[in-house]
This record gives structure tokens, C-alpha cells and sequence, in this order.
């Protein structure tokens, strides 16, 4: 059976493990609660409500909170979530890569509501670590076929016109694992390389304005400035259309793990041209042809060629409740959920199958409808107790339906590794427990 | 308003309108930002092009490149490019790309020459990345092309013949051309429910075994840590001879020297190791934490 990472026995026995270094008077106090925690994250353990029950702190008990005085203004200066909800956390999936160096953490996905993605929870992909830069010591080179090579620090950045969006960013090798079969059992690694922020910087357009592009200029090559130099060949049209370079997300400072302090935004491209600690923009006429848009992020058909410069994130969704990590405890009354996103503009429609695709429901789109973002998406449903095999289909503003793993297979074989948007079905078991499955 | 009170009026008037007026306005017309110098575009631009544009001078033989293989690349890479753990494979799986299996290697898959040495010069070795000297460059190079069978071991690889050296999949990739699927969004009655089959389930436990789960960031402390940055990728795995992570026999001898003599190494960088690992930016303390983490885990049990 399947239990949720970080939780059940691994997180028992370290309770224990702490307890037994308290002072025995304390210990069955600090086991209680240490157990009310872990309990509530385990799904199914039958004593965790016998343990709330017993608790001193439900009515008609005053909680013991309520008795005496909690931490004053600026205990954290930087806010922390509720030590009670230290398991929404990102993962990491050790085998996918050799070290944690280049390698790729998970947003928890079933954890989040609305849709706009904890800063802190927003997935990770480097190639060379996050690098430490002292933005003082930061600049911006824009060259190549231009009228005036220029170099900008942060405060001449800032001195433009800003411009806020909010848009999701998808590696695109999420579900990447899936191609060859169901793997993963948990939203978090079927889904996880997804986020979705608000994001603040200037248009690179008006960059490039300020510059002055040359005639015979086509492409812009994106430069870091880590360790792995990442660097994409992006097309002018896009990069005159809706690309940041962008310093703020989530209304502060970038975040180290996303760039810090400037990155380039892509919306609804594929990450990895979103080059995080950007350093440099070259502008030229053809592209460039680098390891990241060869090697890696092309996409192989069965017949032995590949797919380049695939930049969209076409239209994808995913049911986030219930899902492996959020099992149903018992039947009744529910409202579904899930995320549906597509970087060719707004989400126009979602459909939900409760018998893998037999017959289909219109799902509500709930809260904001924004182009190239994620849409959350709900449905009002009772669980009479039956197994299911629940599936999501998002149909975007251009018109194009979330195709099936077996239509993407037929197009594109099991070796594409990248873009991997396929309906996804979970199945749902007798005891309310959820698990990943592929099915015909 | 008195006349001489007006001139002054008019003259702060046009001095502050001057002073707001951008400094620059031919092109963009915000004046903002500074001219980039012939020296400082040259220093960062690094870029290199199928047509081999951007590659500096220099030149590398195979010969040269065997020996600074071995030494800077063969730990991560294989002796002969067969990927070491989960490290990149560079070389074989030729006419692979249509098998069950493909083997995507810089012979079988990769459309141009200049991408290597573009990415060795720009990323490699992958915790010294840009320390290569460009003749290096240009020796490793030839030397990989060598090992994928693309050059004789005479090779000497320079600016002028680098975008000459023909890769065998150079044809083999085409631009974006999707939508490539087309689901009609059928409502009702779709397909026949007694169709539906399990395909498949995961095969592979990756939560069942909760002790094989990652200690996410926020919650590794201090030298553990520090270690996980920055000592992790060479110690777990033995790179380059590096003593492993709780391997007692290794670390014995070592740390019979003193935990001093050790931090010190490991600060200064000892044999193969660069100072800290690589990792300039990681305090003395830092290097210190992570070095008594690797002693704990050498001498617990």
C-alpha cells in the first residue's frame, strides 16, 4: 500500500528517536504530540483519530493554546509556514540523476490550493547548483547585432517600465518518467516540475529597444551565469512578444533556486529557456545550436529523428484531489479538483471521466482564467464507495484537447522523454486509496 | 514676480528639465544602461556555432586529448565514454535511435561538432566549469570525437576544421511542426467499457522504501548540509578517486592525521580535489562542518 513520502513509519520512528532523548517527564507529552502530527499526515492509520480524540484540546476542553500568551511580532522576520505543516515539502527522486548538483526537485502539487505556487515550493532544476550572487556584483550584457552593445546592473533594470504576469513554468520533461508505462506513485513525481507565479521584470522587448536591434537579426541566445553556463537559442518573434527578464516573484526578490536576481521568463515555454541567473543576451542570425537545444530538450520520434526548438507547453491537466497522496477516507460528498494549464493561452474547458473515458463531465473552471497559468478546475461529486479510474482533459483557447496516451504514443513513439502532456488516469481502490495506473 | 527673480526662475527651470532628459537617447530613447566595451563583450562571449563562429584560436591533437581525458574526465565519463553511474554516456549507440532502447551519445545523436566544444569550454569539468585552457579544449575534443569514431588518431582539431567534421545524425532533427495529435473530446459512450485494460502500474517503489527518500534541503543541517552541495557528487560515488562516504577503511589513515590536517586539505584542495571541493564561495567553517560530517559518517558504527 502506498504511503506518503515523509510520513508514516520513517516519521513514527523518528518521533520516537527524538522522544527518547526528552526527559522522561516530558516524553509522553512531547510522544502525544508528536504523533498528532505525524498521524494527521498518514492517511488511513486507524489509532491517529484515537489519538485527536484523547486530546485535552477539543471541546468542550479549552485548548491549551487559548490558556496563555503566544510569540510576539518579528519572532520569525521572515515567515515560516506552521511547524505542523512541515511535510509539504519538495522531493527529489534519487535515481533520475547522478548528484544533486544537476539534478531536479518536485513541487507537492496535492498539498497546494489555488493557483499560484509557494516561492519556496516551486520545483528546482539546475545543471551546477545554485549559485550565490551578490547582486552588486551583478550585470546584464546585451550584444551581438545590435546598434549599442549595452551592460545593465540591477537598479538600471528596475529603472524601466515593469510589467506583472502571472504563468506557469514546466519543465518540460515532467511526466517524462510516464512515456514507457505508469512509474512514479505520487502526483508529486508524476506532475511536480510545474509552478505557477507571479512574475515582475522588464519586457525584453523594451531591452532591445534600447539597443536597437539590426535588421538582420533573428535569434537571441540567453546566457547563465552558473556553473553550467545554461544557455537557449530563443526566436526574435518571441523575445519582441511577451519574454521577461525578470527580478521579482511572488512580490519579492527572486528566489536563489529560481534565478536570483535576474532571470529570463519565457511564458508557456519549456523551462529550461527561462535561464535562471541570466548574464547575458546575444543577438544574432541564426541559432546557436548548444547542448540544451541538441543533446537534450528535442524530442525523438519512433522513426529515429527528433523534434527541435519545441518550445510550447501544449495543453495538460491533472486531478489533484484525490490523487495517491490525498485518498478518500470515506464516501459521501466531494469536490474534485485538479490543475489544467496550456502555454498556447487560457484554459477554455475541462472534462472529468470517473470510468477512464467511457463517458465525460464538464468540470468548473474556479477562480482566475488567466492565459499561459495554471486554472484550477472542480467538480461536485459523490463517492458511493465503487473503484474508479478518474481522468482529466483540458481543451485550450486554440482548440486543442489534452490527447491520450495513446494518440501521443501513435504520433511520437516511447522515446520523446520531453512533452509528455498525456491524459493521466488514477484509480481509485474499494479503500479509498489512489494509485497511478495506464490503461487501455 | 520681479524681472531678476524670473531669470532665475527660468534658468533653474531649464537647468532641472536638462538634468531629467536621458543622457542617451539615439536608440531606445531611455538612456539607460552602460556601453558595453569590446573587452567586456570579449571576455563573456563564449558562444560557439555550427559554422564554427566564436571559436578562438588554438588547436588540440587526439593524442594530447587522451591524456587530459583520462585525467579530467574519465571519472564522470568512463575510459572510453561509457558513463560512469548515471554520468552521461559520450560514445556508441550508433543506428540506436529507432531501437526500443536508444542510446542518445554524441556519434549517434548529436548534429554538430561545435556543440562539444562549446560545452566542454562553457560547463566542463563539471565541478571546474570554464578552467580549461582553449588548447584543452580543442584536445578533449578531438579526443571524444576520436572515441565516437569521427576522427582518425592523427586528428588535430582546430578553428579551421571544427565545422568540417561531419556527424553522422546532422539530418536527423526537424523544427517544432506540432499540433501532432488530434483528440476529437468525445462526451459519451467513447469506447466500449469492457475495452479497458491495465497497461501498466508502477514497477518501481520510489516511496515504499521511506528511508530511500531524500532528505529535502530545508531539513539536512549544517555539515551534512554543506556536504550535500558541495562534497556529495565525488564522495558518495568514489569519483577520482575520492575516499567514499562512510567507508571506514578509506577514511582511517586520514583521519589519523587530525581533523586539522584534513580541514586544511580540504580548504587548500588535495591530489585531484580543487580548493573546497569547487566551491569557492563556502566559508572555511562551511568547508570545516562538512569535513566533520564526513568524519562522523566514516566512524559511526
Amino acid at each position: 500500500m502506498f504511503s506518503k513520502p515523509g510520513s508514516g513509519p520513517a516519521v513514527l520512528r523518528k518521533v520516537t528517536q527524538e522522544a527518547s532523548k526528552v526527559d522522561p517527564a516530558k516524553r509522553r507529552d512531547f510522544l502525544k504530540k508528536g504523533l498528532v502530527v505525524a498521524g494527521g499526515a498518514i492517511a488511513g492509520v486507524q489509532f491517529a483519530s484515537t489519538l485527536r480524540a484523547a486530546d485535552n484540546n477539543l471541546p468542550p476542553n479549552l485548548p491549551e493554546w487559548s490558556k496563555s500568551l503566544g510569540s510576539g511580532v518579528i519572532t520569525n522576520p521572515y515567515g515560516q509556514p506552521s511547524p505542523f505543516e512541515s511535510d509539504i515539502v519538495r522531493r527529489t527522486v534519487p535515481w533520475l540523476t547522478a548528484d544533486r548538483i544537476a539534478a531536479i526537485s518536485f513541487t507537492p502539487l496535492a498539498e497546494l490550493d489555488g493557483i499560484i505556487t509557494p516561492s519556496g515550493l516551486v520545483f528546482e532544476r539546475y545543471h551546477a547548483g545554485v549559485p550565490a550572487i551578490n547582486p552588486d556584483d551583478y550585470r546584464l550584457m546585451l550584444h551581438g547585432m545590435v546598434e549599442r552593445p549595452l551592460i545593465f546592473t540591477i537598479d538600471d533594470l528596475r529603472r524601466f517600465p515593469s510589467t506583472t504576469v502571472i504563468n506557469f513554468l514546466e519543465c518540460p520533461a515532467n511526466g517524462g518518467m510516464e512515456w514507457r508505462g505508469a512509474q512514479m506513485d505520487a502526483l508529486q513525481f508524476t506532475h511536480g516540475m510545474i509552478s505557477c507565479c507571479e512574475w515582475t521584470g522588464v519586457l525584453l522587448s523594451t531591452l532591445l529597444e534600447e539597443v536597437g536591434v539590426k535588421p538582420e537579426a533573428q535569434w537571441i541566445l540567453a546566457e547563465g551565469s552558473d556553473g553550467a553556463h545554461m544557455s537557449r537559442s530563443i526566436p526574435l518573434e518571441k523575445a519582441l512578444d511577451d519574454t521577461l527578464i525578470v527580478y521579482a516573484q511572488n512580490g519579492e526578490p527572486l528566489r536563489p533556486e529560481q534565478g536570483y536576481p535576474v532571470r529570463i521568463f519565457n511564458p508557456g515555454w519549456e523551462g529550461n529557456t527561462s535561464v535562471k541567473w541570466l548574464r547575458r543576451l546575444e543577438v544574432g542570425d541564426e541559432p546557436w545550436y548548444h547542448r540544451e537545444e541538441t543533446s537534450k530538450y528535442t524530442d525523438l520520434m519512433a522513426d529515429g529523428r527528433a523534434r527541435k526548438m519545441s518550445f510550447v507547453q501544449e495543453g495538460n491537466s491533472v486531478v489533484t484531489f484525490p490523487c495517491p497522496e490525498r485518498p478518500l477516507k470515506q464516501k459521501g460528498r466531494y469536490e474534485l479538483e485538479g490543475l489544467a494549464w496550456s502555454g498556447k493561452g487560457k484554459i477554455k474547458r475541462v472534462d472529468v471521466s470517473f470510468d477512464g473515458g467511457v463517458n465525460w463531465r464538464q468540470a468548473r473552471l474556479k477562480g482566475l482564467v488567466l492565459p499561459k497559468a495554471l486554472t484550477r478546475f472542480s467538480l461536485d461529486w459523490t463517492w458511493d464507495g465503487s473503484p474508479a479510474f478518474i481522468q482529466s482533459r483540458s481543451t485550450d483557447e486554440s482548440g486543442y484537447v489534452q490527447p491520450t496516451f495513446a494518440q501521443l504514443r501513435e504520433a511520437r513513439g516511447f522515446s520523446s522523454i520531453y512533452h509528455k502532456n498525456a491524459i493521466h488516469t488514477w484509480r481509485l481502490h474499494a479503500d479509498g486509496t489512489v494509485t497511478n495506473v495506464q490503461i487501455s | 514676480m520681479s524681472r531678476s527673480a524670473s531669470v532665475v526662475y527660468v534658468v533653474v527651470f531649464l537647468t532641472t528639465v536638462l538634468a531629467a532628459m536621458p543622457a542617451r537617447a539615439e536608440v531606445g530613447g531611455y538612456g539607460i544602461g552602460t556601453p558595453a566595451s569590446a573587452e567586456e563583450v570579449a571576455g563573456w562571449d563564449i558562444d560557439i556555432r555550427p559554422d564554427g563562429k566564436g571559436l578562438p584560436p588554438g588547436s588540440g591533437s587526439v593524442e594530447d586529448g587522451e591524456m587530459l581525458y583520462e585525467e579530467k574526465c574519465a571519472s564522470c565519463h568512463g575510459s572510453f565514454g561509457e558513463g560512469v553511474g548515471r554520468y552521461p554516456i559520450l560514445a556508441g549507440g550508433e543506428g540506436s535511435l529507432t531501437a526500443e532502447r536508444p542510446e542518445r551519445t554524441i556519434g549517434s545523436y548529436w548534429p554538430y561538432a561545435s556543440t562539444l566544444w562549446d560545452y566542454i569550454h562553457r560547463a566542463m569539468p563539471f565541478p571546474q566549469p570554464q578552467s580549461l585552457p582553449d588548447d584543452e579544449v580543442y584536445a578533449i575534443t578531438a579526443y571524444v570525437l576520436y572515441l565516437n569514431d569521427l576522427v582518425e588518431d592523427d586528428f588535430v582539431l582546430t578553428p579551421d576544421n571544427l565545422a568540417s567534421v561531419e556527424m553522422p545524425n546532422k539530418d536527423g532533427f526537424f523544427f517544432d511542426d506540432r499540433p501532432d495529435t488530434r483528440n476529437m473530446g468525445c462526451m459519451e459512450n467513447c469506447k466500449d467499457p469492457a475495452s479497458i485494460e491495465i497497461m501498466s502500474e508502477p514497477s518501481i517503489a520510489t516511496m515504499q522504501n521511506e528511508e530511500g527518500v531524500a532528505v529535502p534541503a530545508e531539513t539536512a543541517q549544517g555539515g551534512e548540509k554543506i556536504y550535500q552541495q558541495a562534497c556529495q557528487m565525488c564522495h558518495e560515488a568514489g569519483v577520482a578517486g575520492a575516499p567514499m562516504t562512510g567507508d571506514s577503511a578509506a577514511w582511517a589513515d586520514r583521519i589519523a592525521l587530525g581533523r586539522d590536517k584534513l580541514v586544511s586539505s580540504a580548504i587548500a584542495g588535495i591530489g585531484v580535489m580543487p580548493p573546497k571541493g569547487g566551491h569557492s564561495q563556502l566559508s572555511d567553517a562551511d568547508v570545516a562542518s562538512a569535513v566533520d560530517f564526513l568524519i562522523q559518517r566514516a566512524t559511526q558504527d
